[in-house]
């Protein structure tokens, strides 16, 4: 029985020496991998920072205007943003196929399903970013428009507008990434139909008279001495 | 060659504008006569033209070149005597030069019998043939014509201790229509020379005949009664001759003379000349469109006549005030060069002896709807001398040599009746006939040749004219029509080269022939027709469908 | 040289046709038949009477939605017919008219691009603008633009106008006085619908590669007023006349009016800064006439709203401002907003620092360069507000005092703008 122990025990050891041994390869495999690519994600990185200031990239980013959207979303520039993504994604991809080199069972599936994920991640991320600066922006022209107008509250539409647009962009968000498909839509169609329910309600009861005016402005109707302007030039 | 036939003769005439005193001398005097005159008359046949009009030839003291008459009946003896006349119209006639007079019915001079009778006593039987009147307050406000040297139209009397009326200058009084016997008087005389054979009178100063009270004395009824028994007369006793008008007047107010074709068969067109002289300065066809946009139509049988220059100045009166500054600034800067309300120059130094510039002003002249008139000597390019008085600059002799005295006299120079042009530009070791005869290139030439082209073709004489109206205003173009001929003519006033456009879509499938090298040029299609003129040019195309 | 290929075929045949003009006056578009005619018809007058010999054009630029501007006699011929009346006779020479012809209304900065092209085709020596909507424009308008660039080799000739002293707050608040303390000439009418310039400024503004530009698109006299004040052009005032106001209704709104003109001011700023940021003081420009006039009849005007208005927009936009201003002007605006409407003034030194920090702003892109423009209305309103008020009774010479001190201020004021502006002034890379 001894015997029998010190076989088996053997054969263990025998058996974790040889997985080490076939481990260890393809560890050190993985690591060469990863540091060759994080000098190349580096030189990659490198190359492209020179490629765009030779172009002038934050010139032209500059004049079209996102740089400035950048800046208000405390970013680095153009041409900094566009160096250090490629060298983190260029890094992140020598990295998974580092680790797909490894061999462990399931993980190779799970990376490829990552690899096939990443896109759709990132144009999410691209959804949601595109959104926050969309909300920022129109909610800002409708305050400003709304004061300059006159109209009473009007923060009201400011935050309306933000929050119509961030709804829809998160929605559309989770909808790129493909979770919850049926529930996101429908909250957003909830969401989004019962806000213009209470703003109708709250508009027809609570703007009668308001409604009144305008109507009889617009038809002509209106004895209101109107505000007129002192002319600025 | 016989005169022919034709009762519009007028409409087809070339005339060709002269004094006696100014061409030819013959006899030494130093001053042309009817003899000298005859022996040129193969010059002007060469020309071309065909209708010879004499300033005034009779017996005057010349205070008014001879626009003042002594005696209507005879010929100024400096010229010759009536037979001497007679032989020029003879040899005329020969040559088919038709020969035109002048007739100054509105006044006479100082000097002629019957104001010397009339003044003589209010009792004489000739008294009532002159306008007089115990004071100078009658007619007032009627416009004084020789501003700038008369000061009213009424002069003092000494002998008869009245006043005498006169429009021109005061030793012209004028005639009073109002008495039948002076028509009679003036019949007679038109009727002495139009039996020696005359063709036709140039009336002078016809539209103040008549005066009346309230009115400006112009232009009135009763001088257009008196033109009709004129040429009533006339066409009964003298079918074929002609009666020209001079009357200065807008075009409006000169078509009255033409009547129902029973006044005048022809008449000045004075407010054109001018405007074609503003036009070449202005680069702008404006000033020649608009006036003849005003020219109202004319009777089948009448026919304007159209100028460049004459033996008066280059009158200014049928224009705006901002047109004549504009033809003072820029013709007579010197103002010397002004008289009354003209200029006194000729037609080569107004052009600055441009040769591109007389010629299409000539263009103009022989293409433009009317019967051409050449002053004597511009069709050489003489010049003129603005220091000479009144308008005697412009009535020099006649250039025909560079030799002594131009080949004009064989006088003393200092007899002449004027001294010669002598000057390096126009001076007439420079400027003659002679030399000119001898290059195909001279103006001499040149006009001889449009004069002969325009000669070809009655559309010039007789047809209608249409202007194009291209959007480049400094090219005045129009087509002139009589049945089936057509002629296209294009003038670019401009001193650059233009580009012209023209509308030519109702003359789709024609191919313009240019009338003086005879070379074809692309059919017309239905785009417009694109020329390009040099300075100064101008085409006559004779459109041809073939 | 004008770049043929922004010039339509027909436009340029009409140009051809015209040949070298001397003087060239251009109406801008204005959508209406009626008033672009009348126009026309002032222009063709001024020219008849004070221009006989010259060589003249009249270009309308024509947005497509006018009937007979003038297209169907390009060439001013007499027309044949029965007018025997022989002093028919208008003009000297052909007046000519062009109509350069575009889909829907061309921008001011599209037309006045066309007048430029033609005036450099045509060899024009001296050009004029006019505008149609001004209905107090006379034959004698355009004769005094015209000839001081025509006959005086002026290069930029700006407009004066006799104004109620309630009229042109804009301008007389913001535009001049800021114009004047920073670009160091004292130019009254930036911002009008007539001007005239020379040959040779028409030629220098059109090889200028601006024309996309918003501000120029839509306020081009300011553009070229300034390129003419800041580099070597004479520039000069002649005073026309009383410019009335619009008709009720008419024009864009305060906002619109902001963002051509404060926008485009501050976009000039930037464009030109060299030329500003080291000048100091002001000097005045040659006039012809009356330097300007104000008249002081009374005007009933609703103040209340307006002051009701600036109060929300300085507590509704507080987030927007804070971007823009400095804590301590936003906290002194904010102080005077709670005042009452009696007691509320809106100092000028307070008026003028703000202004600055708003230019440097704008220069900095701190948020959307339109936003900050319109944040700006509602602060306007409120110095509108306190300037009827202080001076509903002044009289029209103590109105020149008050816009002189105001001059004043902002001249003194330049430095703090100057180090604001050159605060971060390289793009960051």
């Amino acid at each position: 029985m001894r015997v029998t122990i010190v076989q088996g025990l053997e054969q263990a050891y025998y058996n974790l020496v040889h997985m080490i041994a076939e481990f260890l390869p393809r560890l050190v495999v993985m690591v060469v991998i990863i540091l060759v690519g994080l000098l190349a994600a580096y030189l990659l990185g490198h190359m492209l920072r020179a490629v765009l200031r030779l172009t002038k990239l934050d010139r032209v980013s500059e004049d079209a205007g996102a740089s400035r959207v950048l800046r208000m979303a405390d970013l680095p520039s153009m041409t900094e943003l566009l160096s250090r993504s490629i060298f983190w994604i260029t890094w992140l991809g020598f990295i998974l196929i580092g680790v797909s080199v490894l061999g462990v069972a399931g993980l190779q599936e799970q990376i490829s399903r990552l690899f096939r994920f990443l896109p759709e991640v990132f144009i999410a991320m691209l959804i949601l970013f595109l959104g926050l600066v969309l909300a920022n922006f129109l909610s800002r022209a409708a305050l400003l428009a709304s004061v300059n107008a006159g109209i009473r509250s009007p923060k009201i539409w400011s935050w309306s507008i933000r929050f119509v647009i961030w709804i829809l962009a998160i929605s559309m968000a989770l909808e790129e990434l493909g979770l919850a498909r049926q529930t996101v839509l429908a909250a957003f169609s909830i969401v989004f139909g019962a806000s213009m329910l209470g703003l109708a309600i709250a508009f027809g009861l609570g703007g009668q008279d308001l409604a009144r005016r305008a109507l009889e402005r617009y038809l002509g109707n209106s004895t209101k001495e109107k505000y007129k302007e002192p002319q600025p030039l | 060659m016989a005169l022919q036939e034709d009762n519009l003769w007028y409409k087809d005439a070339i005339i060709y504008q002269l004094h006696v005193r100014t061409f030819c001398d013959s006899n030494g005097d130093g001053i042309g006569d009817f003899v000298g005159l005859t022996q040129r008359l193969d010059y002007l046949q060469e020309l071309g033209t065909n209708t010879i009009w004499l300033l005034p030839f009779y017996p005057s003291p010349l205070r008014d070149d001879g626009y003042d008459i002594a005696d209507y009946t005879t010929v100024h003896p400096s010229y010759g005597t009536l037979d001497d006349f007679k032989a020029f119209l003879t040899a005329a006639h020969n040559r088919g030069l038709r020969v035109l007079i002048e007739m100054v019915m509105n006044h006479t001079s100082d000097q002629h019998p019957w104001f010397q009778e009339a003044r003589s006593s209010r009792d004489n039987p000739k008294r009532d043939w002159y306008v007089w009147s115990d004071t100078d307050t009658k007619y007032q406000g009627v416009r004084i014509i020789f501003i700038d040297t008369e000061l009213s139209n009424w002069t003092w009397d000494p002998v008869s201790k009245s006043y005498y009326w006169h429009r021109f200058f005061s030793h012209q009084p004028d005639l009073n229509f109002d008495n039948p016997e002076v028509f009679e008087a003036m019949w007679e005389i038109m009727k002495f020379w139009l039996d020696m054979g005359v063709d036709g009178f140039r009336l002078d100063a016809v539209p103040y005949l008549v005066e009346r009270e309230g009115t400006s004395c112009e232009n009135l009824p009763e001088t257009h009664a008196i033109i009709k028994e004129v040429r009533k007369r006339l066409d009964q006793f003298y079918p074929g001759r002609m009666l020209l008008a001079e009357a200065n007047q807008w075009p409006a107010d000169v078509r009255a003379y033409f009547g129902d074709g029973d006044e005048f068969h022809t008449a000045f067109h004075f407010p054109l000349m001018p405007r074609m002289f503003m036009a070449v300065k202005l680069e702008d066809r404006k000033p020649i469109i608009e006036i003849l946009d005003q020219t109202p139509p004319i009777p089948e049988n009448c026919q304007w006549c159209i100028f460049l220059r004459n033996h008066d100045e280059l009158t200014l009166e049928m224009v705006t005030d901002v047109e004549r500054d504009y033809m003072y600034d820029e013709y007579a800067t010197d103002k010397t060069m002004r008289i009354n309300l003209g200029i006194r120059r000729r037609l080569a130094p107004m052009m600055e002896n441009d040769r591109r510039r007389i010629e299409l002003l000539n263009g103009l002249l022989m293409s433009m709807p009317g019967t051409p008139i050449v002053y004597y000597g511009d069709e050489i390019g003489m010049g003129d001398n603005i220091y000479l008085g009144d308008r005697n600059g412009v009535r020099t002799p006649m250039q025909w040599n560079g030799g002594t005295n131009a080949g004009f006299s064989f006088a003393d120079p200092e007899r002449l009746y004027s001294p010669l042009i002598s000057n390096s530009v126009y001076g007439y070791q420079v400027v003659n006939v002679d030399s000119q005869r001898r290059f195909s290139h001279s103006l001499l030439s040149w006009m001889k040749a449009l004069i002969k082209t325009r000669n070809s073709y009655r559309v010039f004489s007789r047809g209608t004219m249409e202007f194009l109206r291209p959007s480049n205003h400094r090219v005045l173009a129009y087509i002139r029509e009589l049945g089936n001929e057509k002629i296209l003519v294009v003038n670019n006033l401009s001193s650059s080269a233009q580009a012209v456009e023209l509308d030519v879509q109702r003359f789709k499938g024609y191919i313009p022939i240019e009338m003086f090298g005879r070379n074809l040029f692309p059919r017309f299609g239905d785009l417009p027709y694109l020329l390009t003129l040099g300075p100064y040019q101008f085409y006559w195309f004779r459109l041809r469908r073939i | 040289m004008a770049d043929e290929t922004f010039l339509s075929d027909d436009l340029l045949r009409q140009l051809m046709s015209v040949g070298e003009v001397d003087l060239l006056v251009g109406i801008l578009s204005h959508r209406s038949a009626n008033t672009v005619r009348r126009a026309a018809h002032y222009v063709e007058k001024s020219l008849q009477q004070n221009f006989v010999r010259q060589r003249v054009a009249i270009i309308s630029v024509d947005g497509g939605a006018v009937e007979d501007s003038g297209s169907e006699d390009h060439s001013g011929d007499g027309q044949p017919g029965n007018n025997s009346n022989s002093k028919g006779i208008t003009s000297l020479r052909t007046i000519h008219r062009v109509t350069a012809a575009f889909n829907g209304a061309p921008s001011p900065g599209l037309a006045l691009r066309t007048i430029l092209s033609a005036s450099d085709l045509l060899r024009a020596r001296g050009c004029a603008v006019v505008s149609p909507a001004t209905s107090s424009t006379s034959p004698e308008w355009v004769a005094n633009l015209l000839r001081p660039a025509f006959r005086d080799s002026f290069d930029f000739v700006a407009p004066l106008y006799s104004r109620h002293k309630f009229q042109g707050l804009l301008a007389r608040n913001l535009l001049y006085p800021m114009t004047r303390a920073l670009f160091g000439r004292r130019i009254r009418e930036l911002y009008s619908d007539e001007w005239a310039f020379s040959n040779r400024l028409g030629n220098f503004c059109l090889n200028e590669d601006v024309w996309h530009e918003e501000p120029v698109r839509s306020r081009p006299e300011a553009w070229m007023g300034i390129s003419a004040l800041t580099s070597d052009f004479r520039c000069c005032q002649v005073y026309l006349g009383e410019k009335p106001p619009p008709p009720d209704g008419a024009g864009p709104d305060l906002v619109e009016v902001l963002r051509q003109t404060v926008g485009s001011l501050f976009w000039l700023l930037e464009t030109h800064q060299q030329a500003w940021l080291e000048r100091k003081g002001s000097e005045p420009l040659p006039t012809f006439g009356p330097d300007h006039a104000v008249t002081a009849e009374s005007m009933e005007l609703n103040r209340a709203r307006m002051f009701e208005m600036f109060q929300t927009g300085v507590k509704e936009l507080g987030p927007i401002l804070e971007s823009i201003l400095s804590p301590e002007t936003l906290a002194s605006i904010q102080g005077i907003a709670t005042l009452d409407q009696h007691s509320f003034r809106f100092p000028p030194e307070l008026w003028v620092t703000m202004l600055y920090e708003f230019a440097a702003s704008y220069h900095h892109s701190v948020i959307n360069r339109d936003h900050l423009v319109q944040a700006l209305v509602p602060l306007y309103r409120g110095k509108i507000y306190s300037f009827l008020t202080e001076f509903s009774e002044a009289s029209a010479s103590d109105m020149e005092a008050v816009s002189e001190n105001l001059c004043m201020e902002f001249e003194r004021q330049k430095p703090y703008l100057t180090e604001k502006w050159k605060a971060g002034i390289e793009v960051k890379s």
